[in-house]
């Protein structure tokens, strides 16, 4: 990146960084440190702005260490000629990677499921009946992949449908742990993610202390399991209270 | 408001049903008989009509940030005419009651909906031109199982019906580069009646009756 004096400048380039990786599990005694310094039962700091995209009739913005997602929501408005007819609004949800989110370019289409995910995660919050005939749309982008996408673009989706005035049964947070040996690791990054022997994700209403979806991947010892999930509930309802400010701090800042 | 009322967002406590009613923005949750949020907005308390038996004041979040109106069976909307066909006539929505909609709905007027006596002998032609703006009823849904996207619109009252249209009458011009279209508002003269007041053309609408 630093040109040598003299010679002909240089077109940028990015820096390949050689970072030391940690040896590869021999037996699972070995403890891992988190490369960002945080405890294990530590998240990342959570940033949330509402009102991103002004032509959305309601949007968010999500920042947690170097995961970063915008969701816009448009609607209740018209379905789409092909639909059956329901006495019940619809909710339809698309997750999408930029081609730039991931480390390598394009490898955002391998998580095409997100899409249903965010939609099951979704649907039990929202009250359906109170548009009916209509849809609500959401559509979530993810601009920097660093771990943890789907929480964060669940979490994410509910400030923004909150935004747009959806009527809900409450806020909606997802938190994931990751499984490494013997250690369970909150929201995990990137890097941890891809070490992982297995992942839950708990998706809750932390008001109402009802979880509205739960994924398990990979190998989990069953100890471990209801440690996860008490895990889970916990940074749920902080998430939630998180949320909850960013959204007061909003209504006020546009009453004045 | 002089009164500090407390901002809430969905999913907040906001009384025990026992003591509240849940007005616009909260609802009940039957297990533990308590009122929650469903917007974000402040939290209100109207006190209770005084000749209702239910003596409970009612806990409403007056929203901060509504969704665009929906249009509900019931409701009155106002639509302009897209398309007119024999037994039909399609419209898109442009306000529900009083508020205009985000993104317009689409809209259906029926032969037997456009008015109340002699529903068979309607000619739609005679009742819309494509442009007019209609006052219109939304049909409850129900029944129109059949149609999943559009809603079924009644003018079959005094009070709908076209409440402006443009005339299409053609004026010779006067510097010879062919026939000049100038539009005008129509005036209504009865109610089927509505008049071109630049060239006193009449053409036949399903007019409403304006109360003033």
């Amino acid at each position: 990146m630093a040109a040598k004096p003299g010679s002909a400048p240089t077109t940028y380039s990015p820096n390949l960084v050689q970072k030391t990786r940690p040896p590869i599990f021999k037996d699972n005694d070995l403890d891992w440190v988190r490369p960002d310094g945080r405890g294990f039962h530590q998240c990342r700091p959570a940033f949330f702005r509402t009102g991103a995209v002004n032509s959305a009739s309601g949007s968010a913005y999500a920042e947690l260490g170097n995961t970063k997602v915008i969701v816009s929501v448009f609607g209740p408005r018209e379905s789409k000629k092909a639909m059956m007819y329901s006495d019940t609004g619809r909710l339809n949800c698309n997750v999408s990677y930029t081609t730039f989110g991931t480390p390598v370019r394009g490898q955002g289409s391998d998580h095409k499921e997100f899409s249903s995910m965010l939609h099951k995660a979704l649907e039990g919050a929202i009250m359906l009946e109170t548009f009916p005939k209509t849809t609500v749309d959401v559509f979530a982008l993810v601009l920097e992949s660093g771990g943890s996408d789907l929480p964060v673009v669940i979490s994410c989706a509910s400030l923004a449908l909150a935004d747009a005035g959806i009527m809900m049964y409450d806020l909606v947070a997802a938190v994931s742990v990751a499984c490494l040996g013997k250690n369970l690791v909150i929201d995990p990054i990137l890097e941890e993610e891809s070490y992982q022997d297995g992942s839950l994700m708990l998706t809750c209403m932390p008001s109402r202390y009802e979880v509205t979806q739960l994924t398990f991947t990979g190998e989990w010892p069953t100890p471990d399991i209801n440690e996860a999930m008490q895990l889970c509930l916990d940074a749920c309802n902080k998430l939630g209270k998180v949320m909850r400010a960013c959204l007061k701090e909003a209504a006020s800042a546009s009453q004045e | 408001m002089e009164k500090s009322d407390e901002m809430v967002t969905p999913g907040e406590v906001l009384g025990r049903a026992t003591e509240l009613k849940a007005g616009k923005g909260a609802y009940v949750a039957s297990q533990n008989n308590t009122i929650y949020a469903s917007l974000t907005g402040f939290r209100r308390i109207q006190p209770p009509p005084p000749d209702s038996p239910d003596q409970r004041p009612t806990v409403e979040v007056t929203g901060h940030k509504a969704h665009g109106p929906v249009p509900e069976p019931g409701s009155v909307v106002i639509a302009r005419v897209t398309k007119v066909m024999a037994r039909t006539a399609s419209a898109d929505i442009m306000c529900v009651g009083p508020k205009s909609v985000r993104e317009k709905f689409t809209g259906i007027i029926r032969q037997q909906d456009v008015r109340a006596t002699e529903m068979d002998k309607v000619d739609m032609h005679s009742s819309f031109h494509p442009g007019d703006i209609v006052r219109a009823v939304v049909v409850s849904f129900i029944f129109s199982l059949g149609d999943a996207r559009a809603y079924y619109l009644s003018t079959a009252k005094n009070e709908l019906g076209v409440v402006s249209a443009e005339s299409s009458a053609v004026l010779p011009s006067l510097f010879n580069f062919g026939p000049k279209h100038r539009r005008a508002t129509m005036v209504p003269i009865s109610w089927t009646e509505m008049q071109c007041p630049l060239t006193g053309q009449i053409q036949q609408r399903k007019v409403a009756k304006v109360v003033s």
